[in-house]
């Protein structure tokens, strides 16, 4: 179907893409899930109004388009602040707050899910907060978060094909670049689709098997 | 109110407390490092080779710089409207990209003294029928968003009234919107159109004519308050066509023939 | 204390251009929302239909929409349909892409509603003489409307964020386009789109707060 010019070379060019693509998301999840994991559990203690500044920030970063944010990120620490940072290090500190901010709310939505009682019948067990929160809350939130946080980390990488506006480039954009030279956008648009497809397609599955066990019982 | 203002100011300028600037000449020479944004979906003046590496005259244009000043050159690839926000945002020092030298960027922009010249001509999609520029009129065309190309194309279309005009964000994508019939003509760089007929990547493309475009000289650019590195540019630029550089690189990649003249008579830059 | 001059002055004259702009944005999104929830009926639908080839053809969208990024799918739906010798002008490809994207999204959320919607009421229904269509289109559809409006409202809000990617297929007249033609020639970047993130964040607040209202009405018993 294909007749193809594409060599090994470009290959190899296009995998340094995908581990450019896998990078930045490891790293955007690894810190955005600490930074989500906190702020979910100071939103739910502090209670709303205490929060109310750092829910309103948390919410921008889900209310504005990402490009954007990597935009005007990009700006505000170059242009304005003139400061020296890779686009490599925007990418990743723009898409983990953009991370922690989903997780956050996945965070809250796990602990609201834990019934109460159970948590009072910790706490009159004499643990305190922290035993509470470690033994009770984590791992029944987790059942509940878990799927959602799998979700997330696969949205991430889907997103992070946005990066290539601060010159990183990742999966999507050594794809251009390849049509660029060898002008066979089809295939090579199929190749980088079907990349994204086989990394994400399991794991989403996997979170959908996770989902339907642990919603049983 | 006022001195609250101005303290805090001070406050955070004092807190930021950025080391004392010096200018970007020194700053490159002592990093040891140009980086220079290059746009590589304009052949032949910036591409990628057959191992995607970065080639062509801006390229070569780029590594003789680097030469000039003792250090290492990096390309760092930009698509055209993303060249200035590069160089404002501080990933590069410096814009080796066939840069129009358009008063509207001088706004922001220091430009050097123009390093290349370009004619521009219409490239048309075969199966349009376009033979001249006046051809365009009433078709859709596209351009590369915010290229001296793309604005003189958009004037067109709103003083024709009719037609379509869409910008496209890369060059690449401009030309695989033609090759395609998403679009029916476009302008570029009559280097441009050429290498890329030639190519053999885009069959059915026709180079319909030259515009009645100004010659479109284009500069190096860096950052508008770095006098010291413009002045260097310039005579950088002065040497390149002194010594026949300019005219060896313009052998090179664009074929033979004499280059384009930088001088514009009857005036002083 | 920048070593950067601000100039909100020149920006906010473009103010009105980037208001048209957000009017075409809301455009894409409400009429990539009412077609993506049409499409993904269908697909919910088809899923259900027991036919083999139409199921695993609207699996097929279903998982394409959602493990491949949006991105990509707009790009494939101007420049992936161009190598077939389709051409779409930007609008059609942005709105063809998002709501690809929002159906094959929607759809997932449909089957999980299903699930909440015991089998005993198509049963009932087939009983008093419906066919199959009637009872789901009766009985299923209002109800599983009904319990995916959360996720149709967050999706409508991602379908607003999505309008951003038109930009990489030509398109110039929605809030990102403008904003981005507008950076182009003044590049006064940082103020531009802080305006256009401004927007987009009052398009979304609107909308979250307007399907808050609209379920109070919609929901009361």
């Amino acid at each position: 179907m294909f007749n193809t010019s594409l060599g090994i070379d470009d290959l190899i060019f296009l995998a340094q893409g995908a581990g450019m693509t896998i990078l930045v998301t490891a790293i955007a999840v690894a810190i955005g899930t600490v930074l989500g994991i906190a702020f979910g559990i100071f939103r739910y203690q502090a209670g709303p109004v205490l929060a109310a500044p750092v829910t309103f920030v948390l919410d921008l970063f889900r209310s504005i388009p990402l490009l954007i944010q990597l935009v005007l990120a990009n700006a505000f620490i170059g242009t304005v602040l003139r400061l020296k940072m890779s686009g490599f290090t925007v990418a990743c500190a723009v898409l983990s707050l953009y991370t922690a901010a989903y997780c956050a709310e996945i965070v809250r939505g796990g602990i609201q899910a834990v019934p109460s009682n159970t948590r009072r019948a910790a706490r009159s067990l004499g643990m305190s907060w922290f035993q509470d929160m470690t033994h009770i809350v984590l791992p029944l939130a987790t059942r509940i978060a878990l799927p959602s946080w799998i979700g997330l980390a696969l949205g991430v990488m889907k997103d992070s094909a946005l990066v290539y506006v601060v010159q990183v480039t990742e999966l999507l954009k050594s794809t251009q670049i390849l049509i660029t030279r060898l002008q066979e956008p089809l295939f090579l648009l199929l190749i980088c689709g079907a990349f994204y497809f086989i990394i994400s397609f399991p794991i989403a599955r996997f979170g959908g098997y996770l989902e339907k066990r642990w919603s049983n019982d | 109110m006022k001195f609250t203002v101005a303290f805090s100011g001070l406050v955070l300028a004092a807190g930021l407390a950025l080391p004392a600037h010096a200018d970007m000449l020194d700053d490159v020479i002592s990093s040891g490092t140009l980086r220079c944004a290059v746009v590589l979906d304009f052949p032949p003046m910036g591409m990628r080779d057959k191992d995607n590496k970065p080639a062509g005259f801006d390229v070569d244009y780029c590594n003789d710089l680097a030469k000039a000043l003792g250090v290492k050159a990096e390309m760092v690839e930009t698509t055209f409207p993303e060249r200035i926000p590069a160089l404002m945002s501080g990933k590069v020092d410096v814009g080796v990209a066939s840069t129009s030298d358009t008063l509207e960027r001088a706004k922001t922009v220091g430009m050097s003294v123009p390093y290349y010249a370009f004619e521009d001509a219409v490239v048309a999609n075969e199966k349009s029928g376009i033979k001249t520029w006046e051809d365009m009129k009433g078709k859709t065309v596209g351009a590369t968003a915010g290229t001296y190309e793309a604005i003189w194309l958009e004037g067109k279309v709103k003083e024709w009234g009719t037609g379509t005009f869409r910008p496209y964000q890369s060059q690449a994508d401009v030309f695989l919107a033609l090759s395609q019939g998403q679009i029916d003509a476009t302008v570029a760089t009559t280097e441009v159109a050429n290498s890329n007929i030639k190519s053999g990547n885009f069959p059915g493309l026709v180079n319909a004519g030259k515009t009645p475009m100004v010659p479109d000289y284009v500069s190096l650019f860096t950052r508008r308050d770095e006098y010291g590195f413009i002045n260097y540019m310039n005579l950088f630029i002065n040497q390149q066509v002194r010594t026949g550089r300019y005219a060896e690189l313009y052998h090179k990649w664009i074929g033979d023939g004499e280059p384009a003249d930088l001088t514009i008579h009857g005036v002083y830059r | 204390m920048f070593h950067y001059t601000f100039h909100w002055n020149q920006a906010f004259q473009k103010l009105p251009q980037m208001l048209d702009g957000a009017l075409v944005t809301v455009e894409i999104a409400l009429a990539s929302m009412v077609l993506g929830i049409v499409f993904a009926v269908l697909l919910t639908g088809a899923r259900l239909s027991g036919w083999r080839t139409l199921s695993a053809l609207a699996t097929g969208w279903v998982e394409i929409a959602r493990n491949t990024p949006a991105l990509f799918q707009i790009y494939m739906a101007h420049f992936g349909l161009g190598s077939f010798g389709i051409h779409l002008s930007p609008f059609t490809s942005l709105l063809i892409g998002i709501t690809f994207n929002n159906a094959g999204y929607l759809a997932e959320n449909f089957r999980g509603a299903l699930k909440a919607i015991p089998e005993t009421q198509t049963r009932a229904g087939r009983s008093l003489g419906m066919t199959g269509v009637q009872a789901f289109g009766w009985i299923v559809l209002p109800q599983m409307l009904r319990i995916s409006f959360l996720p149709m409202t967050n999706q409508m809000v991602w379908a607003v964020l999505m309008t951003s990617l038109g930009v990489t297929v030509g398109m110039n007249t929605d809030l990102y386009g403008v904003t981005q033609a507008l950076n182009a020639i003044s590049f006064r970047t940082f103020e531009l789109f802080a305006i256009a993130a401004a927007i987009f964040y009052a398009i979304t607040k609107i909308i979250t707060f307007g399907a808050r209202l609209l379920a109070a009405r919609l929901f009361r018993y």
